[in-house]
C-alpha cells in the first residue's frame, strides 16, 4: 500500500518532468497586463474590441527621431535606420512610405465624387452658380497645384481636401521622402518597426530593447543634441519579462536557500536538505504543468508570485522532520500517521484559502490560485509518500533544535492578568485607530510595473503624434454595417462641437474613410449637381466644352475597403458581426484630461447603438467590486473555519482562531497607520492569511505540548515570512501589497500563536 | 588657333560635371531680395483643346511670398506666403484659404515656389536632381527632376531658363497637364506698396 503510493506518485512526477522539458522548450509565457484582467461579464463585445486593439499593436514599434533641425533630425534618422536594418536585427522596417498613399488613391479614386468633408458638403449645398464657376475657373488658370485627378474627374479640386482631413488624423506629413513632424522645439522624422519575433518568447529577452539602445547610442554619438522616442508592445513585454525573471529568481533562490540553510542549522544532515529541497521542486514543477495544461499559457506574474510558495509547501516537511528528530528509523511509518490528520487539515485551509483567491474572475489570479493549491498538494504528497520510504537514517536531535523547541516554554501565554488587559485594550486602541484611517484605492496601475522610461516616452510619442487613446472609446454597434456607419455619423456630429472647443483634438472613424451607403449616394448627386454648373461655367468662359468625369455606379463597400491594403490603419476598428450585431470602434485623440472624461462620456447620452467604453474606469470598478466581495468573503471564510476548528477541537478552538483574526485586523491597522490603500490585492493576501494563518494553531493544538510541532510552527513561519517579505520587494504594486500583507499578518500571527497555547498538561480533548 | 581654343573650350564644358554648371548658373543669376514683372501663363489641361493662356503680375519677396494676380482673362489673385495660400476671384464671389501651421506640406510647396521664381539653385537641389547647360555669355538651362516622393507626385519635371533672371518656367504635370509660364519686364523695385504689404503680412 505505502509503496503503491509511493509508485504512483513517481509516475506522475515522472510524466509531469517530460511535460516540463516541452513548455520551456516552447516557452508559452504571458507578459501582457491585459490577459490578467477579466472578461468584461456583461460585454464581450468590449473585451473582443480591445484585444483586437492590443493584438494590432503586439509587435508594432514606433520611434521618433528628432534634432534641433531637419537636417540634423533627417542625418539622425539614417544612422537609426542603418542601425537597426542590419541583417541581425530584431526589427524589420514598416512600411510608411507613398507606395502606400498610391494604392490608397486607387482605391478611391472611382469613387472620388462621394467623398466630401462636413464643410464641403456645407459649401456645395449652399453655393451659387457663379461661386461655383468662378471657383473651378479660378484653380484651373491657377499654376500647377497638388491635383491628384485630371480636371475634369475633379473641376472644383475638392479630393485634395478630402485628403488633407483625411491626413489630419496624424501630425506627420510627407518631407522629403520621410514623415515629419514639429513639436516640442524639435523636427522629428517619424519611423515604425515591425518585430520579427515574438515579444513573450523567454530567452531572447532584451533583444528589441537592446537593438533600440544601440541604435539611440549610435545617433547621439554620431548626431549630438538628437533625440529618440520609442514605443510598443514590445519594448513593454520584454521589460516585463527580465523583471519578473529577476524578481523569480530574487523571491525563489532567495527563499529557498533560507529554507535549506534553517533546515541545515536545525537537523545538521544533508537528508532533510536534499528531501525538502525535492518536495518543494515537486511542488513548483507540478504545479507549472498543472497550470500550462489548464491555462494554455502562463503568465510571469504567475511565475514570480508562484516562488513564494516555496515558503509555504515546506511546512509538511518541516513537521516532519520535527516530529522525527530523535526517534529511531522504525518509528517513521507510524509517526507520519500520527501527523498526518493535523497536515490535512492544514493543507485543506491553505488550499481552500487559495483557491477562494480564483473565484474573482481575473484570469491571472485563477491562474496562481490553481498554481499555489496543485503546488501545495504536490509538495505534500512527496511528503506522504516519499519521505518515510526515502528517510532510513538516524536523526539525532541537534542542540539547536533543542534550544529552539524549549524557548516555546518561556514564550509568554495570555492569562487573565491586568498587564494583559492592558496590553489587549492597547492593541485594541492601535487597530481601531488604523482601521480608521484605512483608505482604499482601486487603480489598474497596480498591475502594471512598466518602467518609468518607457510610460514617458509613451507618453510623448502620444502628444506629439496625436495617437488615439486605446483606453477610451465609443463602442458603435448596429444590425447591419449600413447602420453601423450612420450610427457614427450621428456620433461625429456630436462630437465636432468638442473638436471645436478643444476638448478633443479628433476623432478616427471607420466611416471617416467610409461614408455610408445613403450618405454616398446623396454626396455623389450633390457633387454632381454643383460640379455640372462648374464645367458649364468653365465651359461659357474658355469656349470649349469639357465634359465632367464618369464615376462608378456602385458605392464603396466594406468588403471592397476592408480587402485593400489600403485600410490597413482603420481595419481594427472595424470589430465585424458579433452575435447578432455588427460593431465598429470610434477612437479619440488628444484625450490628455482625464477630467474631460464625463463631458465626452456624454455625448454617447440618446445615441442608440452608442457606447461610452473607458477601460481605464471599468477596470478599477471591476477591482473594486471584488474588493467588496472578497471583502465579505473572508468574513464569511473565518465564520466557516471557525465552525470547522470547533468541530474538531470545541471550546479551545478560538485558540486557533483568534490569532490569525487579530493577525488581520492587526495588518489593517498597520496599513491604516502608514497611509498605503486597501485594494483588491491586500484583500487577496488577508484571505491567504485565513488558510494559512490557522495552521500553526492546528499544529498547536494538535500536538500540545509537544516541542517538536512547536519548533516546525517556528521554523514554517520564519521561511513564510522570508518568502513572502521577498515578494514584498516585488517591483508590480500588486504583488508588493500582497507580499506585504503576507508579511505582516504573518508576524503577527506568529507571535500571538504560541500566546493563545494551552496551558501545559491540558489537552483539547 | 582660335578654333582649337574653342574647341578645347567646348571639350572643357562638356567634362565640367554638372555640379559646376550649377555652381555657374548661380554665377550668372541676379541674387535678388525682390523682383517683380509681368506674366504670361500657358496652360495645356486634358480635356481642353487650346492652351489655357492667363496674363498679369507678381510680386516675389524673398523674405515674404509670392503675389501672383491674374488679370486676363479673368481677375483672380493667389498670395503665397510662408504661412498660408489664399486665393481670390476679382469678383469676391469665390475664395480659399489654406493654412501651413494646418497643413505643414504647404511650407515645401512654398519654398519649392519661392526658389523657381527666384532661381535658388541650391534650394531646388534638395528636393530635385539638377541638369543644366550654359547658353551663349549670359543664358542658362536647367532640368529639374523631383527626388522628393511628395513633389514627383506633382511633376514629372521642370525646366528653367534665363539668364540674369529666371525668363521661362515649363512645368510637366505627373498627371500629363502642363505650363509653361514667360517672364517680362522683370526689376527689383519699386518695393511692395502698403496694399501688397498688407497681402504679404499674412
Amino acid at each position: 500500500m505505502r509503496n503503491k503510493a509511493a509508485i504512483l506518485w513517481l509516475l506522475v512526477v515522472l510524466s509531469v518532468g517530460a511535460h516540463q522539458v516541452w513548455f520551456w522548450r516552447s516557452a508559452r509565457l504571458d507578459t501582457d497586463v491585459l490577459a490578467l484582467l477579466p472578461e468584461d461579464e456583461q460585454a464581450p463585445e468590449v473585451g473582443a474590441a480591445t484585444r483586437k486593439l492590443a493584438d494590432q499593436a503586439g509587435r508594432e514599434l514606433v520611434m521618433l527621431v528628432g534634432a534641433e533641425d531637419w537636417d540634423s533630425a533627417q542625418r539622425a534618422a539614417d544612422v537609426v535606420k542603418a542601425e537597426l536594418s542590419r541583417d541581425d536585427s530584431p526589427l524589420k522596417a514598416s512600411a510608411l512610405d507613398a507606395s502606400a498613399l498610391d494604392t490608397a488613391l486607387d482605391l478611391y479614386r472611382p469613387y472620388r465624387d462621394r467623398l466630401l468633408t462636413s464643410s464641403q458638403r456645407e459649401w456645395l449645398s449652399k453655393a451659387s452658380p457663379e461661386e461655383l464657376g468662378g471657383t473651378a475657373l479660378m484653380k484651373l488658370y491657377q499654376p500647377a497645384g497638388p491635383r491628384l485627378t485630371d480636371w475634369e474627374a475633379d473641376p472644383l479640386g475638392l479630393w485634395p481636401d478630402w485628403w488633407a482631413a483625411r491626413a489630419a488624423e496624424s501630425t506627420a506629413r510627407p518631407r522629403d521622402g520621410r514623415l515629419w513632424l514639429s513639436g516640442e522645439g524639435r523636427e522629428w522624422v517619424l519611423l515604425a518597426w515591425h518585430s520579427q519575433v515574438s515579444a513573450f518568447a523567454l530567452g531572447d529577452e532584451g533583444n528589441i530593447t537592446s537593438a533600440v539602445a544601440r541604435a539611440r547610442a549610435a545617433m547621439e554619438a554620431q548626431v549630438p543634441g538628437s533625440r529618440m522616442v520609442s514605443a510598443g508592445v514590445p519594448l513593454y513585454a520584454e521589460a516585463a519579462a527580465s523583471q519578473a525573471s529577476s524578481e523569480m529568481s530574487t523571491i525563489g533562490i532567495g527563499s529557498l536557500a533560507a529554507v535549506l540553510l534553517l533546515v541545515w542549522l536545525t537537523f545538521r544532515s544533508v537528508r532533510p536538505i536534499v528531501l525538502v529541497g525535492v518536495s518543494l521542486a515537486l511542488g513548483c514543477a507540478v504545479a507549472l504543468s498543472v497550470t500550462a495544461l489548464v491555462f494554455e499559457r502562463v503568465h510571469l506574474l504567475t511565475l514570480v508570485f508562484g516562488s513564494s510558495l516555496v515558503g509555504v509547501a515546506e511546512d509538511y516537511g518541516f513537521h516532519y522532520f520535527a516530529a522525527r528528530q530523535g526517534k529511531p528509523p522504525s518509528e517513521r511509518w507510524p509517526l507520519m500517521r500520527g501527523l498526518l490528520p493535523g497536515m490535512v487539515l492544514a493543507l485543506a485551509t491553505s488550499v481552500v484559502a487559495y483557491l477562494a483567491l480564483g473565484v474573482a474572475p481575473f484570469p491571472g489570479l485563477r491562474q496562481m490560485a490553481l498554481f499555489s493549491a496543485t503546488g501545495l498538494v504536490a509538495a505534500f504528497l512527496t511528503v506522504a509518500c516519499w519521505f518515510p520510504l526515502l528517510d532510513t537514517g538516524e536523526l539525532p536531535v541537534t542542540s539547536f533544535a533543542t534550544r529552539f523547541a524549549a524557548s516555546l516554554s518561556r514564550w509568554p501565554r495570555f492569562t487573565h492578568t491586568p498587564a494583559w488587559w492592558v496590553g489587549t485594550a492597547a492593541l485594541g486602541l492601535f487597530v481601531v485607530g488604523g482601521l480608521w484611517r484605512l483608505g482604499t484605492r482601486d487603480d489598474v496601475r497596480q498591475l502594471q510595473n512598466a518602467p518609468a522610461h518607457l510610460i514617458s516616452d509613451q507618453r510623448e510619442l502620444g502628444r506629439l503624434l496625436g495617437l488615439p487613446s486605446p483606453a477610451q472609446f465609443f463602442l458603435v454597434g448596429g444590425d447591419d454595417s449600413e447602420q453601423v456607419l450612420e450610427r457614427e455619423a450621428a456620433l461625429k456630429a456630436k462630437l465636432d462641437p468638442l473638436v471645436a472647443q478643444k476638448v478633443l483634438t479628433g476623432y478616427r472613424a471607420v466611416s471617416d474613410w467610409l461614408p455610408s451607403a445613403a450618405r454616398q449616394r446623396a454626396d455623389a448627386e450633390l457633387s454632381a449637381r454643383a460640379e455640372a454648373q462648374a464645367v458649364s461655367a468653365v465651359a461659357q468662359a474658355t469656349g470649349e466644352a469639357p465634359t465632367r468625369a464618369r464615376f462608378s455606379d456602385d458605392v464603396l463597400t466594406p468588403e471592397r475597403l476592408l480587402s485593400s491594403p489600403a485600410s490597413a490603419a482603420i481595419r481594427p476598428q472595424w470589430l465585424g458581426r458579433l452575435g447578432d450585431s455588427q460593431f465598429s470602434i470610434v477612437m479619440l485623440r488628444g484625450l490628455n484630461d482625464p477630467s474631460v472624461l464625463p463631458r465626452v462620456a456624454d455625448v454617447a447620452q440618446g445615441l442608440e447603438g452608442v457606447r461610452w467604453v473607458d477601460k481605464t474606469r471599468e477596470i478599477s470598478s471591476l477591482l473594486e467590486r471584488y474588493r467588496e466581495l472578497m471583502g465579505g468573503l473572508i468574513v464569511l471564510g473565518y465564520v466557516a473555519v471557525l465552525l470547522l476548528l470547533v468541530a474538531r477541537f470545541r471550546r479551545q478552538a478560538w485558540r486557533a482562531w483568534v490569532p490569525t483574526v487579530l493577525g488581520t485586523l492587526v495588518t489593517l491597522a498597520c496599513f491604516g497607520w502608514a497611509g498605503e490603500p486597501l485594494q483588491l490585492f491586500t484583500v487577496l493576501g488577508l484571505m491567504l492569511l485565513l488558510g494559512m494563518g490557522v495552521d500553526y494553531g492546528i499544529f498547536m493544538l494538535e500536538h500540545p505540548g509537544d516541542d517538536s510541532a512547536w519548533l516546525a510552527v517556528a521554523l514554517a513561519g520564519v521561511s513564510t515570512l522570508l518568502s513572502f517579505g521577498l515578494l514584498g520587494l516585488s517591483a508590480t504594486p500588486a504583488l508588493r501589497s500582497f507580499g506585504l500583507t503576507m508579511l505582516l499578518g504573518e508576524v503577527t500571527i506568529w507571535v500571538l500563536t504560541p500566546c493563545c497555547r494551552l496551558p501545559s498538561g491540558k489537552d483539547v480533548s | 588657333m582660335k578654333r582649337v581654343l574653342l574647341l578645347v573650350a567646348l571639350l572643357w564644358g562638356a567634362a565640367a560635371s554638372a555640379r559646376d554648371v550649377v555652381s555657374q548658373v548661380r554665377e550668372r543669376l541676379a541674387d535678388v531680395p525682390l523682383l517683380r514683372g509681368d506674366f504670361e501663363q500657358k496652360k495645356t489641361v486634358s480635356g481642353f483643346k487650346k492652351p489655357l493662356v492667363s496674363r498679369g503680375a507678381f510680386l516675389l519677396s524673398r523674405e515674404q511670398g509670392v503675389l501672383w494676380d491674374t488679370k486676363q482673362p479673368f481677375a483672380s489673385t493667389l498670395t503665397l506666403t510662408r504661412k498660408s495660400l489664399s486665393a481670390e476671384q476679382g469678383t469676391g464671389a469665390a475664395a480659399y484659404h489654406l493654412d501651413a501651421s494646418k497643413e505643414p506640406g504647404l511650407a515645401a510647396v512654398n519654398e519649392v515656389m519661392f526658389a523657381l521664381l527666384s532661381g535658388d539653385v541650391k534650394a531646388l537641389a534638395k528636393r530635385f536632381k539638377v541638369d543644366g547647360e550654359l547658353v551663349g555669355a549670359e543664358g542658362w538651362k536647367l532640368t529639374l527632376t523631383p527626388t522628393d516622393t511628395g513633389l514627383q507626385r506633382v511633376f514629372r519635371s521642370i525646366h528653367l531658363e534665363g539668364d540674369k533672371y529666371v525668363r521661362r518656367v515649363q512645368l510637366e504635370e505627373a498627371r500629363g497637364d502642363s505650363s509653361v509660364i514667360l517672364f517680362d519686364k522683370l526689376s527689383q523695385t519699386p518695393p511692395p506698396s502698403d496694399a501688397e504689404a498688407g497681402r504679404l503680412a499674412k
